[in-house]
């Protein structure tokens, strides 16, 4: 239970330092050229790092009782966005 | 493609210096070696450049007596207004 917990920490700290790294260079490149595309990412990747921010406040906060299946769900959601923050954080530092 | 130009221009970490090899090879179609030479980058960035511009389809290689030169896609002449606005944020 809490090893799941664990993982869906893990999970969301991996994706706010690599969206904190996608906006840091999206930032950089506005400044530079001011195309919609990247402001467009920048809020994107914004609102993104602010879900997993709320979602690691919760998992450190979560109250005793949750039922497990919904610790095992979330878990799997922040997986999921950790390989897709990934692959996006792959193409764009190329 | 007009989303590709933008991001591969603008939305990713090498996207301005990119956008000066695009430009440089609109001016006049050269090869990788000239390129270096012209936009006073590391022949090895340029080559990274170039690969990544050519994945995306944004320019096209050719061979010519002195080594494979390479010059705009079709597709980045057909959306060239889009190029333009990321070319005119550019510096030389």
């Amino acid at each position: 239970m809490s090893l799941v917990l664990d993982v869906a920490r893990i999970a969301a700290a991996i994706n706010i330092v690599l969206l904190g790294g996608l906006i840091a260079i999206w930032v950089q490149t506005y400044r530079e050229i001011r195309a919609p595309m990247t402001l467009g990412s920048i809020v994107f990747a914004t609102f993104l790092l602010a879900e997993n921010a709320v979602a690691l406040y919760f998992y450190f906060n979560a109250p005793a009782g949750m039922p497990p299946l919904a610790v095992d769900v979330m878990a799997v959601l922040q997986v999921l966005e950790v390989v897709g923050i990934a692959a996006l954080s792959y193409v764009t530092w190329k | 493609m007009d989303t590709v130009l933008w991001q591969t221009l603008a939305g990713t970490r090498g996207g301005p210096n990119r956008a000066r090899v695009l430009r440089a090879l609109d001016d006049q179609p050269r090869n990788a070696n000239q390129l270096a030479e012209d936009l006073d980058l590391a022949y090895n960035t340029i080559r990274h450049h170039l690969e990544v511009l050519e994945e995306n389809g944004v320019i096209t290689s050719s061979d010519a007596s002195y080594g494979v030169i390479y010059l705009p896609s079709e597709r980045a002449q057909n959306h060239w207004d889009t190029v333009e606005q990321i070319l005119t944020q550019v510096d030389d």
